[in-house]
């Protein structure tokens, strides 16, 4: 028996050692010339872009799909699907025009009544974001002819346009889901789209493989093929990157990019566009219910307490910037510049929390006295709550409010749990969010400080902040057509976010890109791979 | 005989799995977390949620879903992934193989190693060579199965650029027949010498005592006094009763090996159920939770009565009934 087991062990060896003496040749030999690998952190389980918000998915399936318009780099919409368009009645009519010729993958031909479908029945039901933001402004969709589509609202709506890329509206066929559960078609493991990328197949937790759409209306691909690998673990995508077994990371972890910084073969970019979102400000949120945050001095003292360089190199490890307004400076028309935002300053910190009822008792204690609410001698000590991966900041955060008399807590919760106990339960003093305020402010940061935000539902108005002046401003700044006046009505609120500070902004996050020198020419998410370039 | 023994221990996978179920179900949907709010991620409306419980049948009590569910078990149906929106046995049974590949070659790898390093060790106990055998088990029983991952990736892989770094199949491959062996077999040795680890302790520590027990008893003194060689008695008088125990054990390191398998699957981007467990767990994805729940317990008691069949045709002493 011993002779038998030894038999088998002596062949595994061989074949092992074997296959390892080839292992780097193989891996080379497979990867095409034309090929690009790039890693994604996780298996997305379906690629239907049209039904959820989820980040993986949008990564692995926007290749596939358009959008009505795309968006530039600088936020401005460029024809996609629509060559053209036009806003009627005071911007509560769009009217969009279709490219003719347009074909799915499968070769029917691409309509107005694919556009109607798609909204109708699938995004206003399963995109929770185009439903939330689109579903009360639509009145309905008309499709004159077959290459025309109307946009009927309610009232005007300036970002319309910045609602209707590939994703926040991927267009999906008809032909395909019609009289379907748009949850379980087939069509989602195997999806039909008109995106510059075909599908190919599709292995559960290994990889995605695309090829080329040699008829994608816009400019043609220069890749042959692409590959989406399942790598859930950073290190060992940064690993993977470094060994070439993978050309192109969506994001690399703060510690890794001194390393790859240091390797000729591979190039870094940061950009404020990641599959998880666009324009993201890590944002502390203080809960308004609480008697603890109810006098402004109080909130106001804290952002002083806090130095926000100090998250931008010791939390993010450079990969953001400390935030200089509510709106991210990615929404370049609405970020306000030179806005004067609570400085660090330890002295008026001080000063501020002691005339709030605050004051200090020892070197590290501040105890309650003639705060309503409050039991005087109650001792200064909050928690914040945070999802696992943003808990560093409430160590850093920690530290920084102990220097000004301030117990602060950190409690470290897995995403849904995090997201039931503060926005469905409210059960926190603290807590941090990683705001996306996507490509226009009325998309991801309205949601942040208008009264109809506040409820059950995640990364909405955490603070619980009410002020009509503020709803007022929003459904001004939302309804107005030209740019100047929206910047106008921007900075207003700004200003007044800033002055009543529910909120403490810290900092716009970035994500940072690596790449192998052998490719070039990369694009936004969505569309990465479609301008994209791979040499030997 | 046997086949009645083996219809009977085959018959107890229905409380067993019952009762998982059940304790499970129950922890899953008592514990903090809501499937619909992970699904959803940011910016739904309250209607929105709504229909989307309703929709899962979250919406109902927990013991009206917990009937649903059970009388859907006995048709054989799990149910539909709530993330991925399919059958959740598809969703399962896609990732068993890869699973079971890494499992086997782990499990066959410690013993293959482990085995003969217990049958060294006890040789001499507490000589220098037995020491060292042991402190390297004690090592490797408590080396962190993340870290070690981690490290062999680094020396292996990076370094070494013996084995590549992740991946069941090289990117992009359309490799077939024996090129497709070797790839995966490339691609399967550094996360199975890893999972391997851990079992390789368990396996070295128990052929140890397993044998220095055998080594004491009078037969193996009969057969020395005898004049029958040292390799003789260790080989054809100790080591096979020795073994018994370790067949055992074995077999029931098949749940520790799964779980084990989550962190190196993780790891190393192998495309298995321990994968899938986590990302289940993290969008609090109850249906595929629940099948992987079942698929899991019914291996383990399947596996040990294989493990049961074993020990009887290595040990006559053994009859099944």
């Amino acid at each position: 028996m011993l002779r038998a087991v030894n038999r088998v062990a002596g062949g595994l060896g061989l074949l092992l050692l074997s296959s390892a003496s080839t292992a780097r040749a193989t891996e080379r030999m497979q990867h095409h010339e034309r090929t690009l690998v790039a890693a994604i952190g996780g298996d997305p389980g379906h690629l239907n872009p049209a039904i959820t918000t989820n980040g993986g998915v949008h990564t692995a399936a926007d290749l596939l799909y358009d959008g009505l318009i795309s968006l530039g780099p600088d936020l401005k919409p460029q024809p996609a699907l629509a060559e053209r368009w036009v806003v009627e009645d005071k911007g509560a009519r769009y009217r969009f025009f279709l490219r003719h010729n347009v074909r799915w993958h499968d070769g029917k031909p691409f309509t107005s009544a694919d556009v109607k479908f798609t909204f109708d029945s699938v995004l206003l039901r399963f995109h929770s974001r185009t439903r939330a933001s689109l579903g009360p402004v639509l009145l309905r969709i008309d499709t004159p002819d077959a290459y025309t589509v109307v946009f009927q609202l309610r009232r005007p709506y300036a970002p319309l346009l910045a609602q209707l890329d590939v994703d926040e509206g991927p267009i999906i066929p008809k032909h395909l889901y019609a009289g379907t559960d748009p949850l379980r078609n087939p069509a989602n493991m195997a999806p039909v789209g008109t995106g510059p990328f075909r599908f190919v197949s599709y292995a559960p937790g290994t990889e995605i493989r695309y090829k080329a759409n040699t008829d994608y209306f816009g400019p043609k691909p220069r890749l042959d093929e692409v590959v989406l690998r399942v790598i859930p673990d950073e290190s060992t995508q940064v690993a993977a990157l470094e060994a070439g077994e993978v050309d192109w990371l969506f994001g690399v972890p703060g510690p890794e990019r001194a390393l790859l910084k240091r390797d000729p073969n591979i190039r870094l970019e940061q950009t404020t566009v990641s599959p998880g979102g666009d324009n993201c400000v890590s944002t502390v949120g203080f809960n308004l219910d609480r008697p603890t945050f109810a006098d402004v001095r109080v909130r106001r003292g804290i952002a002083h307490a806090v130095d926000r360089e100090q998250f931008a190199e010791r939390v993010t490890f450079g990969d953001g910037r400390a935030a200089d307004a509510p709106i991210s400076s990615g929404i370049a028309f609405a970020h306000a510049d030179h806005l004067v935002m609570p400085g660090f300053d330890t002295l008026q910190a001080d000063r501020l929390l002691t005339a709030a009822g605050w004051r200090r008792s020892g070197a590290d204690v501040r105890i309650a006295h003639g705060i309503r609410g409050i039991r005087d001698g109650t001792r200064f000590v909050i928690n914040f709550v945070a999802m696992s991966g943003m808990s560093a900041y409430g160590e850093l955060l920690r530290a920084q409010l102990r220097r000004v008399g301030i117990d602060l807590r950190v409690v470290s919760l897995e995403p849904v749990v995090y997201a039931q106990t503060v926005f469905t339960a409210r059960n926190f003093d603290t807590a941090i969010a990683p705001y996306c305020e996507g490509t226009d402010p009325q998309i991801g940061f309205q949601r942040t400080l208008v009264s109809s935000s506040i409820g059950p539902i995640p990364f909405s108005n955490m603070a619980g902040y009410r002020n009509p002046t503020m709803d007022s401003l929003f459904e001004r700044a939302g309804a107005a057509l030209k740019l100047d006046e929206r910047r106008r009505l921007y900075r207003t609120i700004q200003e007044l976010a800033v002055r009543d500070q529910p909120y403490l902004w810290l900092v716009e996050t970035t994500s940072t890109h690596a790449y192998t020198t052998r490719c070039t020419g990369f694009g936004a998410v969505a569309h990465f791979a479609a301008t994209a370039v791979c040499h030997r | 005989m046997t086949r009645w023994y083996v219809l009977r221990r085959l018959l107890q996978v229905v409380p067993t799995v019952l009762g998982i179920v059940l304790v499970a179900f129950t922890l899953i949907h008592l514990a903090p977390g809501d499937p619909v709010l992970a699904l959803a991620g940011e910016n739904g409306d309250a209607a929105y949620y709504a229909f989307m419980r309703h929709r899962f049948g979250l919406d109902q009590s927990l013991p009206r879903q917990l009937a649903t569910f059970l009388a859907r078990v006995v048709t054989g149906d799990l149910g539909h992934s709530y993330v991925q929106g399919r059958s959740t046995l598809a969703v399962i049974a896609e990732r068993i193989p890869a699973t079971a590949l890494l499992g086997c070659a782990a499990l066959f790898m410690a013993a293959v190693i482990s085995i003969p390093l217990g049958v060294i060790a006890a040789r001499r106990a507490d000589h220098v060579r037995d020491v060292s055998i042991s402190a390297l088990a004690l090592a490797l029983f408590s080396t962190p199965t993340f870290w070690l991952g981690q490290m062999a990736i680094l020396i292996f892989a990076l370094a070494l650029r013996l084995f590549p770094v992740q991946g069941m199949t090289t990117a992009a491959s359309d490799a077939v027949g024996m090129q497709h062996v070797l790839d995966v077999a490339k691609h399967l040795a550094l996360p199975a010498a890893v999972l391997a680890a851990q079992e390789l302790a368990v396996l070295i520590r128990l052929t140890r005592n397993s044998m220095i027990d055998e080594l004491a008893r009078d037969h193996i003194r009969t057969a020395r006094a005898k004049g029958v060689g040292e390799l003789a008695v260790l080989v054809r008088h100790a080591f096979p009763r020795a073994l018994l125990p370790v067949i055992t054990v074995a077999g029931s390191r098949l749940g520790h090996v799964i779980a084990g398998a989550a962190v190196v699957e993780v790891v190393f981007g192998w495309p298995g159920m321990g994968q899938l467990l986590l990302t289940a767990l993290q969008t609090r994805d109850a249906p595929v939770l629940l099948g992987l729940f079942i698929v899991v317990s019914s291996s383990v008691v399947v596996v040990n009565v294989i493990t049961d069949l074993i020990h009887a045709a290595i040990d006559p002493r053994i009859r099944l009934g």
